[in-house]
């Protein structure tokens, strides 16, 4: 089959070939003005949204979606950054609590236009909760108190609650329960009938488009490779400063250091604490950090297969062998604070000098005596289990690793199991586990929502039966609209925490997001959205 | 011919088959539960919710059931939908395939480019420079760890130098081409979009050095081999004796020889591109079926791991025929049997 007359495997022009091309193709590929006027338009954010599973507001519960959520939906109130206690006006100006005690009623902002320039109605805010209530994913789980939303002019829309007690303002904070437009959101198959469990078929539209109010409209998202936004420019705050956003999909935090350190992105979510420190001294990028309300605990189980741990004083043995500090320091690069209990530092009555205070602290000795106390002058054993996966570069193998040793100075022998992340979470969640290194993350800057999760879904995973009054101490902070009354509940709430150590909380990471200076106004959030798009602009 | 043809596609069907069927089998003996994984986690701690999600995606059948239900929904072309992305599998797929196709068959292309040249001229030149180059070409190509080799390539040639884009399949600011094919090269060919083009060929040069990286080396060291193997054979003394040129032999009467073991590791070779790219996806942000797959796995989705199985069975068994079927074209004796 070879033909005699071809000249053959000439391997210099071949190679040469080869290489000549790779160089012309390369040469000048390199859009060589990193900063030119399309990128300067352009917001170029690099995120792991690998976990997204929908950009339509009513299935939006992941870790990375309700940052383009909250860019493309403005809802009823919000958070400013920084302070995740005080509720601020949105989309609504004002509202109060009806005599009847169980109704909230909502004044809209007069005038506030949807991207698709129709006027924001109390008709769209009615459809946006109804559409909740009837399709019942996730984010209705926060708000199943809710009765149903009635309109009662144009511009005022009552929230009815099933039970008063339970806190609901501070939860629809939250991007999924942004507002959306019912007229688009119908046209494209949405509906918010009874039956939309089965009838809505809206989402597949929603996640390549928005129907929202916020500063940007989204108009694509590639699976696992970016999400496109163009500008809102009937923004009720103002035009927003970019013409588009694009949240680039990037997995490996390496290629993020590179990337924003080319001008490639302007912002980076995902570096890990050695990665912030090499742009320490980077003219071009800035720091910024975060405290984020999200934490790793240790849960430890009233195991039926580990007496040892059925006792309360061995259990609090174990929170006072462990060094937090050295945790702190040296896996988490400083980077991070410890809050007393299950609230986060931040939240309504929860700060770092109560953890000194009242919290679990190092001190050998007293988990000596408690150990005596419990009868087990020589220590015990538990099984640890943990996932394949870090958090803000701590892993739960080194975590694992540390506090093995720690616990290693007063006879605890934790004998680690590694395992993969959802083997882990079966075991967990079907009360399977003696001991167990995880993550929390909240939906809402709620105190609410951590408080019940540990007395209801949580108690049941580490075998905790839960005495009333601890029942009735969740409800009544929760059911206190007086925050500085609230702050006293919840200091007792994590006092007694404490007492039952179930939950031995370990790092609360202050998130270092790196940032292209060619950028300005990004206003980081721990509200559970990442940032608030509206305000930032180039230079 | 046909009969043997057909005969081969029979057994196709069932080697395909008895791949899902391990996979499935294998699947649902790990303890991973996969509505946990789905389900968030108010929903997860709520055993009606969890019960109404298993009903839904049909967790609840027995195990018999369950596949029977697979293959019915197979033969109808029907790949179920996904628990982890709630969309149809195939959809999926259409999506994050022709990332994977473009790249890895733009790295084939480069190993057998490099590969092959490389092979023939180390063999004929036997111990000088250009077969030490040969040699430590192979030897790093098929012992580099991928994952490293990809950082370093993305830290010197990106983060360096600034000669090659970064990560992904265009840059972030760059409008994607309309859909046609999902190949970025061919689509913004046909749209005439000559700068996009320029764009996603340079985005490829990375990645897809560092997916041929391994293929090239095993090009490399099988072309040698094959080739040092047919020099040492009469005909070539033969053919040396009569007076022919040097290039003449080796083309002509050495190559043609030495190519059937190529043939078959290029298959192969082409095969484990298209389905092992995890790792280099991974580093150059690359949106194709390695990451899907990983994804699948770790989430315990059962009908994307399934209908990825089938096509992974099926992408190589249809290699693998093809490379029988050249047989018959590259070596006469194999068609006249």
């Amino acid at each position: 089959m070879a033909d005699q007359d071809e000249p053959g495997f000439g391997r210099r022009p071949l190679m040469a070939g080869a290489a000549g091309m790779l160089t012309s193709l390369l040469a000048g590929a390199r859009p060589a003005d990193a900063q030119s006027s399309a990128r300067r338009g352009a917001l170029v954010i690099g995120l792991d949204i690998s976990d997204a599973l929908s950009l339509d507001p009513v299935r939006v519960y992941q870790y990375s979606n309700p940052l383009p959520t909250r860019a493309a939906y403005d809802g009823l109130v919000t958070y400013d950054a920084g302070d995740n206690i005080t509720i601020k006006p949105a989309l609504a100006t004002e509202w109060s609590y009806l005599p009847d005690g169980k109704t909230i009623r909502f004044k809209l902002r007069p005038g506030v236009k949807f991207a698709s320039g129709a006027t924001v109605t109390a008709e769209d805010v009615r459809f946006s909760f109804a559409r909740h209530l009837n399709i019942k994913d996730q984010p209705f789980q926060y708000i199943s108190h809710v009765e149903s939303v009635a309109v009662v002019d144009a511009t005022t829309v009552d929230l009815v609650l099933k039970d008063p007690t339970l806190p609901v303002i501070s939860i629809i904070a939250t991007p999924a329960f942004g507002i959306q437009e019912k007229a688009l959101v119908v046209a494209n198959g949405g509906t918010d009938a009874a039956d939309a469990k089965d009838k809505d078929k809206a989402t597949e539209w929603l996640n390549n488009n928005s129907a929202g109010a916020g500063p940007y409209r989204l108009t694509g998202w590639q699976r696992n490779q970016q999400i496109q936004m163009v500008r809102n420019q009937n923004y009720w705050r103002g035009a927003p400063g970019y013409e588009r956003v694009l949240i680039r999909h990037m997995s490996e935090s390496a290629a993020q250091l590179l990337a924003i350190q080319r001008g490639d992105i302007d912002v980076a979510f995902n570096l890990i604490p050695e990665q912030i420190a090499t742009l320490k001294n980077d003219p071009n990028i800035s720091i910024m950090g975060t405290p984020s309300l999200d934490f790793i605990y240790m849960a430890v189980a009233e195991a039926p297969s580990n007496p040892a741990l059925q006792n309360k004083l061995a259990r609090q043995a174990i929170g006072c062998a462990i060094d937090f500090d050295g945790i702190i320091k040296n896996l988490a690069g400083g980077a991070a604070v410890r809050p007393t209990s299950f609230l986060p530092v931040g939240t309504n009555g929860s700060t770092e000098a109560l953890t000194k205070e009242i919290g679990f602290n190092e001190d050998l000795p007293k988990a000596r005596r408690l150990l005596a106390e419990a009868g087990l002058p020589n220590g015990f054993k538990f099984q640890l289990a943990y996932g394949n996966a870090a958090i803000a570069g701590v892993t739960y193998q080194n975590l694992a690793q540390k506090i093995q040793a720690d616990l290693a100075r007063v006879g605890i022998v934790a004998e680690l199991a590694p395992m993969d992340q959802v083997n882990l979470r079966t075991m967990f969640l079907g009360g399977k586990a003696e001991a167990v290194l995880t993550f929390w993350n909240p939906p809402a800057p709620e105190n609410w929502l951590w408080t019940s999760a540990t007395v209801n879904r949580v108690a049941k995973r580490v075998v905790w039966d839960v005495p009333a009054d601890m029942h009735k101490l969740v409800a009544d902070a929760g059911a206190e609209r007086d925050l500085a009354k609230a702050a006293v509940l919840y200091r007792e709430y994590q006092k007694r925490m404490v007492d039952f150590a179930h939950h031995i909380v370990l790092v609360q990471p202050v998130y270092q997001v790196a940032v292209r200076k060619s950028v300005s106004g990004l206003n980081l959030t721990a509200a559970g959205w990442m940032a608030d798009l509206a305000a930032a602009k180039p230079g | 011919m046909i009969r043997y043809v057909v005969s081969r596609l029979v057994t196709a069907v069932v080697m395909v088959l008895l791949a899902t069927l391990v996979i499935f089998l294998i699947a649902n003996t790990v303890p991973g539960d996969p509505a946990l994984a789905a389900l968030g986690d108010m929903q997860a701690s709520d055993p009606v919710q969890v019960r109404e999600f298993r009903a839904r995606w049909g967790l609840d059948l027995p195990l018999w059931e369950q596949y029977w239900l697979f293959l019915k929904r197979l033969a109808q072309g029907d790949l179920g939908i996904s628990i982890s992305s709630r969309r149809p599998v195939l959809a999926d797929i259409i999506d994050y395939a022709p990332a994977t196709l473009e790249l890895a068959t733009i790295a084939f292309l480069l190993s057998l480019a490099v590969g092959l040249p490389l092979g023939v001229v180390a063999a004929v030149k036997r111990d000088s420079w250009v077969d030490h180059v040969a040699r430590f070409v192979a030897l790093i190509g098929v012992s580099a760890p991928t994952f490293w080799l990809a950082f370093i390539m993305l830290a010197i040639f990106y983060g360096q130098l600034d000669w090659a884009p970064g990560p992904g399949r265009l840059d972030p600011i760059a409008f994607p081409p309309d859909r046609i094919t999902g190949l970025l090269l061919i689509d913004t060919a046909l749209a005439g979009d000559w700068e996009t083009f320029r764009d996603a060929a340079a985005h490829l040069v990375l990645p897809s050095i560092v997916l041929a990286a391994s293929t090239l080396g095993l090009i490399t060291r099988t072309t040698r081999a094959a080739m040092l193997e047919a020099l040492s054979q009469d005909y070539v003394r033969v053919a040396r004796a009569k007076g022919l040129l040097a290039r003449v032999v080796v083309t002509g009467h050495a190559v043609p020889n030495a190519m059937l073991p190529v043939v078959t590791l290029g298959g192969l070779a082409y095969a484990n591109l298209l389905t092992g790219a995890v790792m280099t996806e991974t580093v150059f942000g690359w949106p194709g079926l390695g990451r899907y797959t990983f994804r699948s796995a770790v989430t315990v989705d059962f009908p994307a791991i399934m209908a990825i199985t089938a096509i992974v069975a099926a992408i190589f068994v249809l290699v693998n025929l093809l490379v029988d079927l050249s047989y018959a074209l590259l070596d006469p004796r194999v068609a006249r049997a």
